[in-house]
């Protein structure tokens, strides 16, 4: 088969790749779960920064 | 008491029917997505895709990196997708889609604001030229007065609403940093936290720094007037930042206020221009009053859908649309048009189907006072919880008056009048300030003509004007037979009230006053109240 | 010092809302008009026979049926005078008046129109609500004339007959100055080492002059202010002189709990104080009276609520520049529990009149009525003028 006659399957099973990894990542919330353990880090780093503090 | 009749839905939900035990209290977060069924599941996956997709392209730009990484507030947004699950709990077919429309849209206008911040502001992006031309307005601003400005030669950057109205919806706890900020140098804890809050954002030295002016105003209430202050004096103070505060009279419908309102408008349209160097454009004002007055048209025949057995616009992504929309937008900018028409033929598809959102209708509630920032999505919940239809909340009940659209020599002086009139009747001043009638009568008259036997009373506790009356509710509720659900919060602060706190209320009202049981048991007691 | 003549007199008026010379005014046929904010022009409210008379709730304890109506999270004075008026403290009004000024007092008002506390068996009784200025530019004073004109002279003029021409204006004006002139030389006895007069004393004074009908407590004034000059000050000194600024004060009890650590009260720029309330008139022929005396409202008006930055940095250039004239030590900020415009007032102003212009500041909230906590608040007073005794040591004064 010629490389451009696979090229469509090619597409078919990285988008067929790309809906399985994201659909789970939708499915289970991984996203957020991922940003919910990133969210105590990112706190202290703020927590770290210098401001002008004044009324 | 007046009662309405139940309306039992004959479809079965599709997919899970439950959703109330897809929370985890140990996560912060849901354990899973809702499964809605197969074609619904799909296209929450695809909302969900295009969300991720706006906030990635948000993201790779260096500079938003910069201010990500300087802004504390930035960090609410990482839960952008967390919150789109609040507001789709439970929701299927035109509802979600609804839901997915209005609050997509608002994403991307809000990050399309934040982009605009950062690109200006002196500290990320610095582009002098770009922040010359944008003016700064507040977060509780009617835009009225930038109407006529050309969007492409002057930017309005409303720089409170990313900073601190927005974020606060996608993350309960952000703002309790600066409300504490703000109490530390001495305002009291009993103010209202909105106002509160940005004046600890001010105070913390948190807010992008960008703009060529800034106009502010009085619109909400005495609490944001003075916030103002503290405000203005870093402003212009510290950052040189000339600032102009448009006066609003508050008793908004006596004819003997319109002649002050519109000098005001005038002035401050005068003010941009001497700081922008941009002309005021009638071409450009009547193109968006013309605008205005479609979105109110679309408007009245919301209402008049949800008027009817079968309402379909209800919670909060709705409600945030209309208010970015009135507010935040007053016709600048033409894609609002086109999701206005695409929300009301989606409303229309449902109620011709008769589309309903719950296993029953028990109730028809008018949904009244100022919805708590960190519990935004409780009208999905009451609907699918208890069967109780938020016909309307307070902030959606707005203008539904028509204003001169076409350029004519005696409209030119009639639009200063009208864009005062949009000023005065802003998103909720409309009711809480002009007098008791506006707080009180429009209300039972809104339960007459949307057939409402219930109003859920949100009472925010730091909001005076709405409290002030609490008695005379009480009073003429029971007097023409309207059962009064009240349910307090306050505003941003969750460590007031809970978000369970908040829930109880209701269950208790339900359970004690009306002897009903709830619809979804597994809705009643949601762990939430450490999640995001 | 010896006691004044007057001063039990004075205070026995500060007793009830419902006073003796209000008695007396009714049955001498005035028209007592009723209102709330010192926003509005006074003497337009003391028109011929009409006699101003500011609502205040002395004594207040329980305020049970107001905080149903209008919940706990409202200001006290707002709540005490509806429950007054619930209770039939103010059947004496003819009419109310009240501008759209802070929320909460508006509310408060609304909520006695609404539950009828007055005017039973008064069919000329009415409300009026009006927009006040926001800012001190010629249109605010535009907005003034024809929000007065609507909501208080026409009202007055069509219910009760009320003369309310430019002349009219004018001899109201003028019997306003007279009382103004007469509260403020007895408040220039304040000044000095040796002070003639207390703050408790005058303020009982001053805001006698806010809740009687004026022309029955001018002759009782004009003897306390001869007396004044006569009058032989305390050997002893005040441990410090403080100026008093923020919310309402219709309690004297609070200015006496100041005195009582030792620190004399030697100006007051509160609402319904004297500063700015007491400020004469000064009217020229060529313009109407009205506009001058809207203008005189606005131009003078210290209220957290005027919103333009002009107002907002000139608040603060006031209260120093009293603090000089009155050779302050210190000034308290006060706001009463739960007022917002006060709220953020004097967080700002405590800051500013500290940092900007080098005044010690305590800056402290307030119950209505003192009586009902006052062991906290001699506490912070205590350890303010202490504090204050302390850095004049340290700067090498006497303490």
């Amino acid at each position: 088969m010629s490389k451009l006659l696979k090229l469509p399957l090619y597409l078919l099973a990285a988008a067929l790749c790309f809906f399985v990894v994201t659909f789970t990542i939708y499915m289970f919330n991984l996203d957020m779960k991922a940003t919910a353990l990133l969210a105590p880090w990112l706190e202290k780093w703020y927590d770290h920064l210098e401001h002008k503090q004044y009324i | 008491m007046k009662t309405v009749e139940k309306l039992v839905n004959p479809v079965k939900r599709a997919g899970e029917q439950s959703p109330g035990r897809i929370y985890d209290e140990k996560l912060k977060v849901r354990a899973r997505r809702e499964w809605r069924g197969l074609k619904d599941t799909l296209y929450d996956y695809t909302r969900w895709l295009y969300l991720i997709f706006v906030l990635a392209r948000f993201i790779v730009v260096p500079r938003n990196i910069k201010g990500f990484f300087r802004y504390r507030w930035m960090m609410s947004y990482l839960f952008v997708p967390h919150g789109m699950d609040k507001f789709t709990v439970g929701l299927r077919d035109e509802a979600l889609r609804i839901a997915h429309t209005s609050f997509n849209f608002v994403i991307a206008d809000v990050t399309q604001a934040i982009a605009n911040c950062f690109r200006g502001d002196r500290r990320v992006g610095n582009d002098v030229a770009y922040s010359d031309k944008c003016v700064i307005t507040d977060e509780n601003s009617m835009v009225t007065f930038m109407m006529g400005f050309d969007t492409k030669k002057v930017h309005t950057i409303l720089r409170e609403v990313p900073t601190m109205f927005a974020s606060n919806i996608f993350h309960q706890f952000n703002v309790m940093h600066y409300l504490d900020i703000a109490q530390q140098y001495g305002i009291p804890g009993d103010v209202c936290p909105m106002p509160e809050a940005e004046a600890g954002i001010s105070i913390e030295d948190d807010f992008c720094v960008l703009g060529k002016c800034a106009v502010q105003n009085n619109t909400t209430c005495d609490g944001s007037l003075m916030g103002n202050g503290i405000i203005a004096k870093r402003l212009e103070r510290e950052y040189g930042i000339p600032t102009f505060q448009l006066a609003t009279p508050l008793r908004h419908k006596e004819p003997d206020v319109m002649e002050y309102a519109a000098t005001e408008i005038k002035k401050a349209i005068a003010f941009v221009e001497e700081h922008t160097g941009e002309k005021w454009d009638w071409a450009v004002y009547f193109t968006a009053a013309k605008r205005v007055n479609d979105a109110t048209r679309c408007r009245i025949a919301q209402m008049e859908i949800n008027s009817t057995p079968y309402p379909q616009f209800f919670g909060a992504a709705f409600s945030l649309y209309n208010d970015t929309n009135y507010m935040g937008n007053s016709g600048r900018n033409a894609d609002f048009v086109t999701i206005d028409h695409k929300l009301l033929a989606l409303a229309e598809q449902g109620y011709r189907a008769k589309r309903m959102y719950a296993k029953e209708y028990r109730h028809r509630a008018i949904v009244w006072g100022v919805q708590p920032q960190y519990v935004i999505d409780m009208l999905y919940w009451l609907v699918q919880c208890w069967g109780v239809v938020p016909l309307t909340d307070m902030l959606s009940v707005i203008n539904t008056d028509m204003i001169a659209e076409e350029d004519t020599p005696e409209n030119r002086e009639q639009a200063y009048r009208d864009m005062a009139m949009l000023n005065m009747e802003m998103i909720m001043r409309n009711h809480t300030h002009g007098g008791y009638k506006v707080l009180l009568d429009d209300l039972w008259e809104l339960c007459e003509k949307m057939n409402a036997d219930l109003v859920m009373m949100w009472e925010h506790m730091s909001c005076k004007a709405l409290t002030g009356m609490h008695g005379m509710f009480e009073e003429q509720a029971r007097e023409r037979g309207i059962h009064i659900m009240w349910v307090s919060h306050d505003l941003c602060d969750p460590r007031v009230f809970t978000r369970q706190a908040i829930r109880d209320q209701v269950n208790n009202y339900m359970r004690t006053v009306m002897r009903e049981e709830p619809l979804d048991p597994s809705l009643e007691n949601i762990p939430d109240n450490e999640a995001y | 010092m010896r006691d004044l003549k007057h001063l039990i007199y004075f205070e026995n008026l500060l007793q009830e809302a419902n006073n003796a010379l209000v008695a007396q005014a009714k049955s001498d046929g005035k028209i007592c008009v009723a209102y709330t904010c010192e926003n509005v022009p006074e003497p337009l409210l003391n028109l011929g026979d009409c006699v101003s008379i500011r609502l205040t709730a002395p004594h207040t304890g329980s305020m049970d049926i107001a905080t149903y109506y209008m919940t706990n999270l409202l200001c006290e004075p707002s709540r005490a005078l509806l429950e007054r008026a619930v209770e039939g403290g103010f059947n004496f009004a003819d009419c109310v008046i009240t501008p759209d000024g802070c929320t909460m007092m508006n509310r408060a008002v609304e909520n006695m129109e609404l539950l009828h506390t007055m005017g039973q068996g008064n069919p000329k009784f009415f409300h009026e609500y009006m927009e006040i200025a926001f800012k001190n530019t010629e249109s605010d004073v535009d907005l003034s004339v024809l929000q007065c004109t609507n909501h208080v002279l026409r009202p007055l003029h069509e219910k009760y007959g009320v003369d309310i021409s430019d002349a009219a204006i004018r001899e109201a004006v003028a019997r306003h100055n007279k009382l103004c002139r007469l509260i403020r030389e007895i408040g220039e006895f304040r000044k000095g080492d040796r002070p003639r007069i207390t703050g408790y004393e005058f303020h009982v004074l001053c805001l006698a002059t806010y809740v009687c009908p004026k022309y029955l407590v001018i002759d009782k004034l004009e003897e306390t202010l001869e007396e004044l000059k006569t009058r032989e000050p305390d050997e002893k000194p005040w441990r410090a002189r403080l100026l008093v600024v923020g919310s309402e004060m219709d309690d004297s009890g609070m200015i006496k709990l100041i005195e009582e650590q030792g620190a004399l009260v030697c100006c007051d720029r509160f609402c319904f104080g004297s500063y700015p309330g007491r400020v004469e008139i000064a009217l020229n022929d060529e313009e109407d009276a009205l506009r001058q005396v809207c203008r005189h409202y606005i131009r003078n008006c210290q209220c957290p609520r005027m919103m333009n930055q002009e107002k907002v940095y000139g608040r603060k250039q006031y209260v120093a520049e009293l603090a000089k004239e009155y050779g302050a030590d210190g000034i308290i900020y006060e706001q009463v529990k739960f007022c917002d415009p006060w709220a953020y007032e004097r967080t700002l102003g405590s800051s500013m009149l500290n940092l900007d212009y080098g005044y010690p500041v305590l800056s402290v909230d307030r119950p209505y009525n003192i009586a009902s906590s006052s062991g906290q608040m001699r506490t912070r007073v205590q350890a303010f003028v202490e504090s204050i005794e302390i850095k004049k040591i340290q700067r090498g004064e006497q303490a």
